[in-house]
């Protein structure tokens, strides 16, 4: 397996309700008090970094794929975004809130807002960073109440598809052998 | 000495409840508390009081979130408004239910009066007199039962009364008439205040957040000074007022060799028949036939508290462990009417021999055998339930048998009439007690369990830290049943309270906590209120007095914090209501009320800062009066 493979949120279309559950999850996640009551009474902006969208009757929330040959890590000029070997990152210190990402990201998944740097209020890019600190993972997916986001590895998608066609395979072969021994 | 498990012990302070919970899941039952768990995360949105389903045009939700999302609804209503709307449904919705309490108990009055009832009796013909005289219904050569039809008639008309003042609104202290009258938040009937909440929170109606919330607080006020103080007055009329008595609490009063019968909700109208069925000679003799030594009625939740504090009934426990009642598979029947009760009852009684009844034909559960109760029938109704429960008893099976040796002894029964008896004849001394700081004031610690508080913890940890600070705690509801299980309703109970409480309740031998009734007989802290103010001839805002809800959970808990803060009265929150969303609203019910009705909420969840608050402001009251700090 190549040396940078990292995991990404995947979504099954059929379970999302669009009830913003996960909005709701990652914006509290990521504030400092980590509730959101705390956050309230605390006057903590609430800043979600998915975003659920509705097409063509199907609801799904979005955010950033944590692309392995990122744009907005090639077009970043201060360095600010990087990538580490499980997600693309930026760093809030180095942003200047530019917006060169926000231009090139195919997925429309970052955005500037008010982020808080030690005590200071500045702007900068964010963007789904996996909850990578979170002890239990990514909020959304805990938060979601059907279940409908999961935190995939490639391979984990690969090995699905490799046995679902191999199964359709195999039944396509049984068929063929049925077939043949009739006249 | 059993151990149990920390998810356990983190779930509740009470024994009995840890020991039937460790029982609950060695057996594969599930309670309230595995719900709650498998409900987490709950909804944000929802939280924060930012949902609207009002029309067809949502459901719509505002952005909380900085920057980015809808703001406003589909109507345009932004996130002060839609919070506001909805504080006022539930306070339409809680008053709607202590009222239509109060409204069962002045029909059954009224049927009493005329002769049609079964079962029932004038029993407190002082009390009858005394509203009476204060309705100016005539007394003189009249019989007790043409004196109760007239009152029932004016505690009816109250209900359909579409001008004017509610009858009740009278006994507050003048200024604070005169202030409901400027802001015109007096209530004027007490069907008219829920009908125009409704209305107002109806899409395209009143879109000004002060304006939806000041309605909200006539239509408390509705409750506190009109339902609920007909249920508190009328019952007393009908079933006595309450008198100190000594009773026990907790599932170990359920018995291993009796028929054991819970009585569970709210109204005293079928609870009070089922005791005196209890008693019949026939029923007895029946329970013997099967091998019973008797038959034990007990209560839960405050119907509980109804027959606890006038029969000496013992309550098996508060809300959160009716599920645990029948899980110890020695209740023959738990006998329901409205509020509070579980829908997961009748699953669990399937698991065992137990019979839920349902009696009101307005609340009827799934698994549940209904038994349809109706005043007219009383007593025969009430002895047909009771020998159901008696025939049960032959299916009880030993080996499900499983009570927890845990019970507490406690004194309860304190009504206004009952205090003023203790105190010697008046509230003197009591206002002599707080002006020589003796004691520093007075609390109200009431409401509701809920699984998002420790069970008990936040309860039993505020009264205890109000009374060691020499404040006196009355109570009600599912507070006075937890403050019963540790012993704070027994006169022994104020070695844990400071000297000067302490001090008192020695010299008058009553418990530092007084267990002043049911959730409608918060009304009997209003009237307490009213009557130390007028005998100061202060607002009921100036006084050293406060109220808490640890752990509430219901609508009923928000119409009655929203009437005591309207009468003037700091009102402390264990519990985020949903209205952070909202922050005008929020704004103005934690400061800005203060200035407007001279009462405000304060929200805390952990008890002893809660205890600092109501502190804090007691001295501040009591600095206002002029007495020592």
């Amino acid at each position: 397996m190549s040396e940078i493979s990292g995991p990404f949120l995947m979504v099954n279309l059929e379970r999302c309700e669009g009830c913003h559950t996960c909005e709701m999850a990652c914006a509290i996640a990521h504030t400092r008090s980590g509730t959101l009551f705390g956050a309230v009474l605390g006057s903590e902006a609430l800043f979600p970094r998915n975003r659920v969208i509705k097409i063509a009757e199907v609801r799904l929330p979005t955010q950033c794929r944590q692309c392995e040959d990122a744009p907005c890590v090639k077009v970043c000029p201060t360095g600010a975004t990087f990538r580490t070997k499980t997600y693309t990152a930026v760093n809030p210190n180095l942003c200047i809130a530019c917006k060169l990402c926000m231009m090139v990201c195919p997925f429309g998944a970052i955005q500037t807002t008010n982020v808080q740097v030690g005590e200071r209020t500045k702007r900068a890019a964010v963007k789904c960073d996996l909850c990578i600190d979170r002890p239990g993972g990514p909020a959304c997916v805990e938060a979601c109440p059907t279940k409908a986001i999961t935190l995939t590895q490639p391979i984990e998608v690969m090995e699905a598809a490799i046995h679902a066609s191999s199964e359709r395979y195999l039944e396509a072969v049984k068929a063929q052998a049925t077939l043949a021994k009739q006249p | 000495m059993t151990t149990y498990s920390q998810k356990i012990l983190d779930k509740s302070i009470d024994p009995a409840t840890h020991e039937m919970l460790d029982h609950a899941q060695k057996t594969g039952m599930t309670t309230v508390w595995d719900r709650f768990e498998a409900m987490q995360p709950q909804c944000g949105f929802g939280e924060l009081g930012l949902c609207c389903r009002n029309c067809a045009m949502g459901p719509c939700r505002i952005s909380p979130f900085d920057e980015v999302g809808p703001k406003q609804g589909v109507c345009g209503a932004t996130a002060d408004i839609i919070v506001a709307r909805f504080l006022v449904r539930m306070i339409a919705a809680g008053a709607s239910a202590h009222s239509d309490h109060g409204r069962d108990i002045a029909h059954t009055l009224l049927l009493t009066a005329q002769g049609k009832a079964s079962g029932y009796q004038v029993k407190d013909e002082k009390k009858l007199d005394a509203l009476a005289a204060e309705f100016a219904i005539a007394i003189e050569g009249r019989t007790k039962e043409e004196i109760a039809e007239d009152v029932a008639k004016l505690a009816y008309s109250q209900f359909g009364q579409q001008e004017g003042a509610l009858q009740f609104t009278h006994r507050a202290p003048e200024k604070r008439q005169a202030l409901w009258n400027s802001l015109n938040i007096t209530p004027r009937g007490i069907d008219r205040e829920v009908v125009e909440s409704m209305h107002r929170t109806h899409i395209g109606v009143d879109n000004d957040p002060v304006n939806l919330i000041l309605h909200g607080l006539r239509t408390s006020l509705s409750d506190g000074w009109g339902g609920s103080m007909i249920a508190t007055e009328l019952s007393d009329v009908l079933f006595g007022t309450p008198t100190p008595k000594r009773s026990a609490v907790n599932l170990g009063v359920l018995k291993t060799d009796e028929v054991n019968i819970i009585v569970h909700g709210h109204e005293p109208t079928l609870s009070e028949l089922i005791v005196a069925a209890s008693q019949d000679p026939e029923l007895l003799a029946l329970a013997k036939k099967y091998g019973a030594k008797g038959i034990n009625v007990t209560g839960i939740c405050c119907t509980g508290n109804e027959v606890l504090m006038r029969q000496g009934i013992p309550s098996v426990g508060n809300f959160l462990q009716q599920e645990l009642a029948i899980m110890t598979g020695a209740v023959e029947a738990m006998i329901v009417d409205v509020q509070c009760i579980l829908p997961s009852l009748g699953a669990i009684a399937g698991c065992f021999h137990t019979k839920l009844i349902s009696t009101s034909p307005k609340a009827k559960f799934p698994g549940a055998t209904h038994m349809e109760f109706h005043e007219e029938h009383g007593n025969e109704i009430a002895k047909d339930i009771v020998r159901s429960a008696v025939e049960n008893y032959r299916f009880r099976k030993p080996g499900q048998v499983h009570i927890p040796d845990v019970k507490m002894e406690c004194m309860v029964g304190f009504s206004v009439e009952a205090i003023v008896a203790a105190l010697g004849g008046s509230l003197t001394p009591l206002i002599e007690a707080i002006a020589k700081k003796q004691i520093r004031g007075i609390a109200a610690v009431v409401g509701c369990n809920n699984p998002r508080v420790k069970h008990d913890y936040g309860h039993v940890t505020l009264v205890k830290e109000l009374i060691k600070r020499d404040i006196l705690v009355v109570t009600t509801g599912c507070n006075a049943i937890a403050c019963a299980k540790v012993g704070l309703l027994l006169p022994e109970g104020a070695e844990m309270a400071g000297e000067g409480l302490k001090g008192l309740c020695k010299a008058l031998g009553i418990p530092p906590v007084l267990h002043m009734g049911s959730c409608v007989d918060n009304s009997r802290i209003l009237v307490t209120c009213a009557a130390v103010a007028n005998a100061l001839g202060v607002d009921i805002s100036d006084l050293p007095v406060a109220a808490a809800a640890p752990e509430w959970m219901s609508e009923k808990a928000v119409s009655i914090g929203t009437y005591a803060v309207a009468s003037g009265v700091y009102t402390v929150l264990g519990v985020v209501p949903p209205v952070l969303g909202g922050p005008a609203v929020t704004d103005l019910l934690v400061k800005g009320a203060e200035g407007v009705v001279g009462g405000k909420f304060g929200v805390e969840s952990d008890p002893f800062k809660a205890a600092d608050l109501i502190e804090a402001h007691i001295t501040a009251k009591r600095v206002g009066l002029g007495l020592p700090a």
